[in-house]
């Protein structure tokens, strides 16, 4: 299976789920008003209870006292629940089990809950204000694994020794074999969900980084996260950490070990929280 | 009868029909100590070298750290009777991402901080299976003190 046939089927297979489509036409309606916003998630149960969660979650610095969610929108904004929405909506997908990629059913979910973390909270560490897209786009960089090892059973073996043997990272070692990585199909799967274009940038961009077109703070800070929660060795597969840091990100962002070390401490402390939220468990 | 050792915890055990495991070492440290005389084992997954005094007025956990989790867990084993003389020590995990740079490099950190420790304290490693950038889980068996690694569809002993 090459990457046309690849490309062909990952947009064919996996449906955008049916709340993220009804957001998405809220999202893109410039004249939607808070009102229907928190109408529309009103009507889905599922997005209201994790929208709750999140809003609640120590994670997120709440109190238990958001308890609708009009509470919710005028105390995080409208930009930030939108974001809960997509995240709610989409990430449950990195439930799955990704054999070839050696990901047991809910691994990859916790990694992604891992990165999305680190991302967020390098920024707070930064003294930086993240973008509000940036835990989203954390939580949906791997996607493309959801779409490669569980859709369409491919399997990492033999990327893995070409990776591990050659000494190439293993986003490389992807293109070397399927003519694709997953960052890249990700994002073409998000795309073609009319996700917001500045998650799928993120998701497009974040293993090269340096390659990227425009410079951009939330794919820095995804980068840099993505990196601390492999340190972390939370959800790892057969990839492991076989990818390569671009230093220059952390250059720009003014990354030190000292603050590394304190956003691996902080994504051991809350990761487990937003798993449970995005997995619906008390 | 597996008993699972998450990040940042540790185990200490003397029953023989136990197996100690830890999974998702990255750059964190596994380290097994094994007493085959008394019977006691002990598995901790460490996360960082040391605690910094930055961190300091944080309730700490002890574990999370590799100069304040091994001791701790040295402690504990000799607490059910285990003797420095007959300890069997294995240090797992300290892996890196590609090409990072030293001061990135959490995994040589603990490494380092681990082979600090036993120095000063006149202990030496029996085994080790470290670095690279392989995710490991490694598992202790309580009934033998065989200590094995596993990553990537691949199982050896070290």
């Amino acid at each position: 299976m090459k990457r046309q046939e690849i490309i062909a089927k990952a947009l064919a297979v996996p449906q955008m789920p049916m709340p993220v489509q009804k957001i998405m036409s809220i999202i893109n309606d410039p004249d939607a008003t808070m009102l229907q916003l928190a109408r529309f998630i009103e009507y889905e149960p599922g997005l209201t209870v994790n929208l709750l969660r999140m809003a609640n979650s120590a994670f997120f610095g709440g109190h238990g006292d958001v308890t609708t969610v009009k509470d919710a929108i005028m105390r995080l904004g409208m930009q930030r629940v939108y974001q809960m929405v997509l995240a709610s909506g989409v990430a449950p997908f990195a439930r799955y089990e990704i054999k070839g990629y050696g990901l047991p059913p809910g691994q990859l979910l916790e990694h992604s809950a891992a990165l999305a973390v680190a991302s967020e909270q390098l920024a707070g560490e930064l003294g930086l204000t993240p973008p509000p897209h940036t835990f989203t786009a954390g939580l949906l960089v791997n996607i493309g694994k959801v779409v490669l090892g569980a859709f369409l059973a491919v399997n990492a073996e033999p990327i893995m020794e070409l990776a591990y043997s050659q000494g190439i990272p293993f986003e490389k070692a992807e293109r070397a074999v399927l003519g694709i990585d997953h960052g890249e199909l990700g994002a073409l799967l998000l795309e073609h969900w009319k996700l917001p274009e500045p998650i799928v940038y993120v998701v497009r961009h974040r293993l090269d980084p340096d390659a990227a077109p425009v410079r951009d703070l939330a794919l820095d800070l995804v980068h840099a996260g993505d990196v601390i929660a492999k340190m972390t060795g939370i959800g790892l597969g057969y990839d492991g950490m076989h990818y390569a840091p671009s230093e220059t990100v952390f250059a720009r962002l003014g990354l030190t070990a000292e603050v590394m070390e304190r956003v691996m401490e902080s994504a051991i402390e809350h990761f487990s929280e937003i798993r449970d939220i995005l997995l619906g468990k008390e | 009868m597996e008993i699972v050792v998450g990040i940042s915890d540790m185990r200490v055990t003397t029953r023989a029909n136990h197996i100690l495991v830890t999974h998702s070492l990255g750059s964190c440290l596994g380290l097994v100590v094994f007493d085959p005389g008394a019977g006691v084992g002990g598995l901790i997954h460490c996360l960082l070298p040391m605690a910094r005094e930055a961190r300091e007025g944080k309730s700490l956990n002890p574990c999370m750290y590799v100069n304040t989790g091994v001791p701790h867990m040295i402690k504990a084993m000799y607490a059910k009777g285990a003797k420095r003389e007959r300890m069997v020590i294995k240090a797992a995990g300290c892996g890196r991402m590609m090409n990072v740079s030293n001061s990135f490099d959490t995994g040589a950190a603990n490494l380092a901080a681990l082979h600090k420790l036993l120095d000063h304290n006149h202990l030496r490693l029996s085994g080790s299976d470290v670095g690279g950038s392989i995710p490991r889980t490694v598992r202790l068996y309580m009934d033998s003190g065989r200590v094995l690694i596993s990553s990537c569809g691949k199982s050896w002993e070290i």
